[in-house]
C-alpha cells in the first residue's frame, strides 16, 4: 500500500528508493521459499529500475493512473470482485477446517468423546465459505451490460459500480480469509483441550463465537459497499 | 624517392612496393591504373629512373619508359592485362597491414622478390595506360597474341624473336567484398601458372602486370569500405575537388533517403523569422455528407511535400494560444476553405507541469464553421510535439464534435502519421514526440493484471502444496511393519 501511495504522485525518485527499500525488507528469510524470493526480487527491482529510467528522461508524465484507471473496463474490475470473494472465502474456510480437522481426528482416537461436539468447530469454519457464496451471488447480480465504449459514453455510475464490486469483493473475501484461520486454529486448540479436559470445551466457544463474528463484519461491510451500486445504461 | 633507389634490391623491393602503394594511398590516385614491370633475367632495368612521387604517368612518358625498358629486357612479353585495377586493390587485399597471410597476391610477390630488376609505375594516367598494348606492339614490331596458360604451355618460345603474349584477366566488384578478392586471387593463380610454365621452358621473358582502366573513381572510394585500408579520411588532406565530389555523393545519399521515405519539411508557421508552429501529416482528406453519401477530398498535395507551401494568413501564436490556419480555396465546391487548429496551453496542478491541448480543430467555409473539440484526446507536455498514427472523427476518434448539432456531424477529416507541436518550437525542428498510443495498452494492463493475480495465487497454493510432508515421526525401519487388527 506504501508503494502505491508513492507512485501516485509525481516524485518517482522515491518511489524508486522506497521500492528498493522496501524489496529488503520484504526479503525476510522465513517468509519465502527460495524460488518466490527470486521472483519477487526480479519484479520489485524491475519496477525499481523503471521508475528510474523514467525519472531520468522526464517521461514521469507517462505514468498516468488516471488513464489506468479510466481505460480499463468495469467489467474487469466487477468480475475480478466477484472471483475474490469466493475464492478467497473458500481458502479461509478450508483452511480453517484442515487445521481444525485434523486435531479433532487426530485427538478423537484417545478420547472418541469429543467428535461430536467439536463438529461445531468445523460448522463455524463452513460459514466462512456460505457467507463467500452468498455474497458472490449477490455481487454478481449487480453486474449488467452497458453499451459505452469510451470513459465519456461508459459514464460515472458504471465505474463506480466496478470498482464498488471489486472493493466489496476484495472486503468480504479477505475478512473471511482470515476468519476461517483463526477458527480454523481456535477450533483445533479446542478439540485438543476437550480431549484433554471435557469441561473446558464450552468456555473455548467463546473465542471461536468472536473469531466467527469478524466475518461476518466484512459481509456487512460488503452490502454497505455495493449498496448504491447500479449497473448499466 | 631516394630511398625508393637505394632499396632497390631483390629483399627490399615489396616492401618498397608496398610501402609505395601505402604512401600514394595518401595521394591523388583517383583515375590511374598501376603498372608492375619486372623481367626473368638480366638487371637491365635498374638502370631506369622511377617517376617522381605523385607523378602520373602521360602516354608519351609511359611510352619512353616502355622504350627503355626494352632495350634492355628480354624481348618475350609477358602481359598480364587485368579490365581493372587499382591500387586500392593492392593494399586492400595484398595484405599490407601485417596480414601477409591474407594477401591475395602470393605469387605476385614470389615473382618481384625471385626478379632482377622489378619496376613499378604507381600511377599511370587512365587513358595511357589502355594503349600499352598499342605501345608494346609497336615497338617490338610484332602482333599480340591472346593466350591462357593452357595454349602457352603447347607454345614454344625461344629467346630471340620478340613476342607479344596477352593474358586477359577479369575483373569483378560483386555486391560482397569477398568476390573481389577471390577474383584476384584466381588472376594471382594464373599469373603463377604462367610463370612457371615459362620457368620450365627456361626462356627469359618481361612480365608486365597492369589493367586496362582503374577499377576505382575518387568518390567511390570515400564511402563504402570501411575495412582495412579501405578507409582513407584520416590520411587524406583536404582536397577541392575530393570536397565537391563528397558533397555531391552526400546530397545524392539524402536525395535517396527522401525519395525512399516521402521525407518532406512540415508546414511552418514563422513568427518574427523564428518557427512558431509545425504541423505534419502523411497524409490529410476532409469528407462532406452529401445527399447521403460522403465526398472525399484529398488535401495532402496542398498542405505538404517538397517545395509546397500553403497559404498560412490568419495564423497566430502567443505564450498562450496558438493557432494555425491552412487557406485553400474551392475544396468540395466551397470557394474559400479554411483548417484551423487552436492549440492553448497552461500550467495543471495535480501534475504540476504545463501541458499543451488541441482544443479545437475547425473547418471554416464559405462562412459556416464546423468545430471538432480536441482537447480530450490531443495533448501533451509544453516542451513536446504530440505524435499520433491516426487522428479522425470516426476511426476510434481523437476528434469529436462540438455539440450533437453543430456542422461537424456531416464531415469528416483524418490525418495519417500526424505530428503537431504549438508552442516551445526551436531550431525549426519539432521537439521530443509525445506518441498517442502508450507502451502498453489497456487491454495490456488487464490482461497483466489478471494473469499476474492468478500467478500469484498459483504460487502461493504451490508453496503450501510443497511444504506438506509425510508425517516421519514414527517410522522405524528396523522395526516390525505394522499390523492392522482385523477386529474392532
Amino acid at each position: 500500500m506504501y508503494l502505491l501511495i508513492l507512485q501516485f504522485s509525481d516524485k518517482f525518485f522515491y518511489s524508486s528508493t522506497a521500492c528498493t527499500v522496501l524489496s529488503r525488507t520484504l526479503m525476510h528469510p522465513t517468509h519465502a521459499d527460495n524460488y518466490e524470493n527470486v521472483s519477487i526480487i526480479f519484479i520489485l527491482h524491475w519496477w525499481c529500475f523503471s521508475g528510474i529510467c523514467y525519472t531520468i528522461f522526464d517521461l514521469g508524465f507517462r505514468f498516468d493512473v488516471a488513464w489506468f484507471l479510466t481505460e480499463t473496463s468495469p467489467f474487469m474490475w466487477a468480475n475480478l470482485g466477484i472471483g475474490l470473494a469466493i475464492s478467497l472465502s473458500v481458502v479461509g474456510a478450508a483452511w480453517g477446517i484442515y487445521i481444525t480437522g485434523s486435531s479433532i481426528i487426530g485427538g478423537g482416537v484417545k478420547a472418541p468423546r469429543i467428535k461430536t461436539k467439536n463438529l461445531v468447530s468445523i460448522i463455524f469454519c463452513e460459514a466462512v465459505a456460505i457467507y463467500g457464496i452468498i455474497m458472490a451471488i449477490v455481487i454478481s447480480n449487480m453486474a449488467e451490460n452497458f453499451s459505452g465504449t469510451t470513459p465519456e459514453t461508459i459514464g460515472a455510475r458504471n465505474y463506480q459500480a466496478g470498482y464498488s464490486m471489486f472493493g466489496a469483493g476484495l472486503t468480504v473475501g479477505f475478512s473471511n480469509l482470515f476468519c476461517g484461520i483463526c477458527v480454523g486454529i481456535v477450533g483445533s486448540g479446542a478439540a485438543l483441550a476437550d480431549a484433554q479436559n471435557g469441561s473446558l470445551f464450552v468456555k473455548i466457544l467463546i473465542v471461536e463465537i468472536f473469531g466467527s463474528a469478524i466475518g461476518l463484519f466484512g459481509v456487512i461491510v460488503a452490502i454497505l459497499q455495493t449498496s448504491k451500486v447500479k449497473m448499466g445504461d | 624517392m631516394a630511398t625508393e633507389r637505394r632499396m632497390v634490391s631483390g629483399r627490399g623491393c615489396v616492401s618498397m612496393f608496398l610501402a609505395m602503394f601505402c604512401l600514394f594511398s595518401s595521394g591523388t590516385c583517383d583515375e590511374q591504373v598501376p603498372l608492375v614491370l619486372w623481367t626473368s633475367e638480366g638487371s637491365g632495368l635498374l638502370s631506369l629512373a622511377g617517376p617522381a612521387a605523385g607523378h602520373i604517368v602521360g602516354v608519351s612518358q609511359l611510352g619512353s619508359y616502355l622504350e627503355n625498358a626494352l632495350n634492355s629486357a628480354p624481348h618475350n612479353i609477358l602481359l598480364f592485362l587485368q579490365d581493372k585495377m587499382s591500387v586500392e586493390d593492392f593494399t586492400m587485399y595484398g595484405g599490407a597491414f601485417g596480414n601477409k597471410q591474407d594477401s591475395a597476391f602470393p605469387n605476385l610477390e614470389r615473382a618481384l622478390l625471385s626478379s632482377p630488376s622489378p619496376f613499378v609505375l604507381p600511377a599511370v594516367a587512365w587513358p595511357a595506360s589502355s594503349t600499352v598494348i598499342g605501345q608494346l606492339q609497336d615497338q617490338l614490331d610484332t602482333s599480340p597474341l591472346y593466350m591462357d596458360p593452357e595454349t602457352l604451355s603447347q607454345l614454344r618460345l625461344n629467346g630471340s624473336t620478340p613476342a607479344l603474349l596477352v593474358f586477359r584477366l577479369p575483373y569483378s566488384t560483386g555486391a560482397d567484398v569477398m568476390s573481389a578478392k577471390e577474383v584476384l586471387r584466381g588472376n594471382d593463380e594464373v599469373i603463377g601458372q604462367v610463370i612457371s610454365i615459362m620457368k620450365s621452358q627456361s626462356v627469359p621473358y618481361t612480365a608486365i602486370y597492369t589493367a586496362i582502366r582503374p577499377s576505382r573513381e575518387a568518390s567511390s572510394s570515400i564511402s563504402v569500405e570501411a575495412g582495412v585500408g579501405g578507409g582513407r579520411s584520416l590520411l587524406q588532406y583536404a582536397d577541392k575537388r575530393r570536397e565537391r565530389e563528397r558533397q555531391r555523393e552526400r546530397e545524392r545519399q539524402e536525395k535517396k533517403v527522401q525519395e525512399r521515405a516521402g521525407v518532406y519539411p512540415p508546414v511552418d508557421f514563422k513568427e518574427g523569422g523564428a518557427s512558431c508552429i509545425l504541423l505534419w501529416a502523411e497524409n490529410l482528406t476532409v469528407s462532406v455528407l452529401r445527399g447521403g453519401r460522403w465526398e472525399r477530398h484529398d488535401l495532402t498535395s496542398l498542405t505538404f511535400g517538397e517545395g509546397v507551401t500553403p497559404r498560412l494568413q490568419g495564423s497566430r501564436c502567443n505564450q498562450s494560444h496558438s493557432s494555425l490556419v491552412l487557406n485553400y480555396e474551392n475544396i468540395l465546391g466551397h470557394r474559400s476553405f479554411r483548417l484551423v487548429f487552436a492549440m492553448s496551453q497552461r500550467h495543471y496542478k495535480v501534475s504540476a507541469r504545463r501541458w499543451f491541448t488541441l482544443d479545437a480543430v475547425e473547418i471554416e467555409y464559405d462562412g459556416q464553421k464546423a468545430t471538432f473539440n480536441g482537447s480530450r484526446n490531443v495533448y501533451a507536455p509544453l516542451e513536446y510535439s504530440y505524435r499520433c498514427q491516426s487522428v479522425t472523427n470516426f476511426r476510434y476518434p481523437l476528434l469529436v464534435p462540438r455539440t450533437s448539432k453543430d456542422p461537424a456531424n456531416q464531415w469528416r477529416v483524418s490525418f495519417t502519421d500526424f505530428q503537431i507541436q504549438g508552442f516551445s518550437v526551436s531550431g525549426g525542428e519539432f521537439s521530443y514526440a509525445s506518441d498517442c498510443a502508450g507502451f502498453f495498452s489497456p487491454g495490456i494492463w488487464m490482461g497483466l493484471m489478471t494473469s499476474l493475480l492468478m500467478v500469484l495465487v498459483l504460487t502461493y497454493g504451490l508453496h503450501m502444496i510443497m511444504q506438506l510432508h509425510t508425517m516421519d515421526r514414527f517410522d522405524d525401519p528396523k522395526g516390525p511393519a505394522i499390523s492392522v487388527p482385523q477386529t474392532d
